[in-house]
């Protein structure tokens, strides 16, 4: 049966700005929490809800990803004294923010429920290492890993390097340029009092750090932590009974795939990465582009991922990513900061949350640094970026968030300030 | 853990890949070719992209390829490989038009490159285990 003329079925821009991330909140980051997944898990939720001034009662919905490395969402739930109308628990890493925020959006427009708190919770470094070392390597070889995991590849680090090796052997990037990623997101970690890693690093300590898998030095490698962050999302409508100024969801791409994602060095060049699909929705999604863009999150498991991502998105040329990231536009005080709690890099490993969390407090104007705060409970920012100074950009607006999971797939997000 | 002592992940054959694994014990290099459209697809899978059959016939590759990109592995993710470090793992254009992955054997890593000729060549792991390793040609 046709559809009525007046419905428009690709209805995504009426969504635009209909939703807002209303509270974030994390645990410490760390390497040996001492703690369960579980206990970590509701101390995040339990923070979010401070943040935006929620009671158990007020969030009916719950989504989680891991793993088989975390606690189930009704041990969240009920250790948070929440009745929930809907929950999911989504296996899955990094890119799951931004696609679980659009799952979100689904079910709340669907009328499942009202408000969905979206947790993270892992002993990334204490248990299940993401880079595949301790459990993950004593697992039985099955599936696509028949073709990677019986040679001694098994790592992302070791998955991801072939795309990075041929990105630079096609444009000539070098590693001076892209090391210039983990010194721009340490220089901003150090503005961070919840950094893992405060220390401001030089392009010299990146590329004279050990080789882990070439191209890739341990220090263009992401710090494994253990933590837990979430997420809490309703209509923006609520937000005007809550604490803090909104984050509005401008616009979401969930886990956007290259062809044959599953194999992805199997398709088209093998330095593309999913950002080139996914940028096709993600801007008209979001009604802005590129240049509107104040601050970006693009997530740096590794410096080359940042980098990739930011060029397939379109915010510089192709070939031109290695310029982009080391022409200092992405310093805070600079033209588009990105990452400025310092990201995975330096802040800490939470499978891309914390740099959602990050850019919700951006658009809040208030940023955790160390600036001093007001009588009127607000941090009065100084906006001088020195070593242990302000981390807040000036006049944020509008932010997006670049999520990765593997060269295939990704996932991305705009945020206005409301 | 088996007496011969091999502690890497030891592979699983299912029905898509048994043929494959058996080929490398004979040391050939054995992929799948669509017998609905003949296309030719690597690594072993249940069903053709191009034209959904299920139905495959296997060919022998003629082995020979060029590197497509690479990564040498300085660090020891798997315990099992730490004799081994560091070693080049390849991911291969071969000259039936798909990729495949196997670690790069005897190449001096200056010479490393893209574009470099291999041919596949075979290395007995364990006792029903072969795997495909790469030799830089010539």
């Amino acid at each position: 049966m046709p559809l009525p003329a007046d419905t428009d079925a690709s209805t995504p821009k009426y969504l635009r700005d209909k939703y807002a991330i209303v509270g974030v909140g994390e645990t410490v980051y760390t390497r040996g929490s001492g703690r369960t997944t579980r206990a970590m898990g509701s101390e995040a939720v339990r923070n979010a809800m401070a943040d935006a001034g929620l009671k158990p009662g007020d969030v009916d919905g719950m989504l989680s990803y891991q793993g088989v490395d975390s606690t189930f969402g009704p041990m969240i739930a009920g250790d948070c004294a929440m009745r929930l109308n809907f929950y999911m628990d989504v296996f899955g890493g990094g890119s799951s923010t931004e696609a679980l925020i659009g799952i979100a959006i689904g079910v709340m427009e669907a009328g499942l429920c009202k408000c969905v708190a979206i947790f993270r919770s892992m002993n990334g470094f204490s248990q299940v290492r993401i880079g595949g070392t301790g459990a993950r390597s004593a697992a039985p070889v099955s599936g696509d890993m028949l073709h990677t995991r019986a040679y001694g590849w098994q790592s992302a680090g070791q998955s991801f390097a072939p795309t990075f090796m041929r990105y630079m052997h096609d444009y000539g990037t070098t590693p001076e340029q892209v090391a210039m990623v983990k010194v721009i997101h340490s220089e901003h970690a150090s503005n961070n009092p919840k950094a893992y890693y405060k220390k401001r690093m030089t392009v010299d300590d990146v590329v004279n750090s050990r080789m882990i898998c070439k191209p890739l030095h341990l220090l263009d490698c992401c710090v494994e932590t253990d933590n837990a962050t979430c997420i809490i999302v309703t209509r923006a409508e609520h937000a005007k009974d809550l604490r803090h100024t909104p984050a509005l969801i401008r616009g979401v791409v969930g886990r956007c795939n290259k062809p044959r994602m599953d194999m992805h060095y199997q398709a088209g060049p093998i330095s593309r990465v999913a950002g080139w699909y996914a940028k096709d929705i993600l801007w008209p999604n979001s009604g802005v582009g590129p240049e509107d863009i104040d601050v970006t999150g693009a997530y740096d498991a590794f410096t080359f991922t940042t980098m990739l991502q930011l060029e397939d998105y379109g915010f510089c040329g192709r070939g031109e990513g290695g310029d982009y990231v080391s022409s200092g536009i992405m310093r805070l005080g600079n033209k588009r900061p990105n990452n400025t709690s310092g990201g995975h890099l330096c802040e800490g490993y939470t499978h891309g949350m914390n740099m959602v969390i990050e850019n919700v407090r951006q658009l809040r104007h208030d940023i955790d640094d160390s600036c001093p705060i007001g009588p009127d409970g607000k941090r009065q920012h100084t906006y001088d970026y020195k070593e242990g100074g302000c981390r807040q950009v000036k006049n944020v607006e509008v932010t997006a968030n670049l999520g990765w999971a593997m060269p295939g797939t990704g996932s991305a997000m705009v945020m206005r300030r409301g | 853990m088996t007496n011969d002592s091999y502690d890497k992940p030891m592979p699983e054959p299912t029905p898509d890949s048994a043929p494959y694994w058996a080929g490398l014990q004979q040391h050939k290099l054995l992929l799948q070719k669509c017998a609905g459209c003949g296309r030719i697809r690597h690594y072993p899978r249940p069903m053709c992209d191009a034209c959904y059959s299920t139905d495959v016939t296997w060919v022998e590759a003629a082995g020979r390829g060029k590197v497509h990109s690479w990564t040498i592995t300085h660090h020891a993710f798997v315990p099992g490989f730490r004799d081994e470090l560091p070693y080049v793992l390849a991911t291969v254009d071969l000259e039936e038009g798909v990729r495949m992955n196997a670690q790069l054997r005897g190449a001096d890593p200056v010479s490393l490159r893209i574009g470099l000729p291999v041919r596949v060549d075979y290395e007995r792991a364990r006792e029903g285990l072969t795997l495909p390793i790469l030799r830089a040609e010539g």
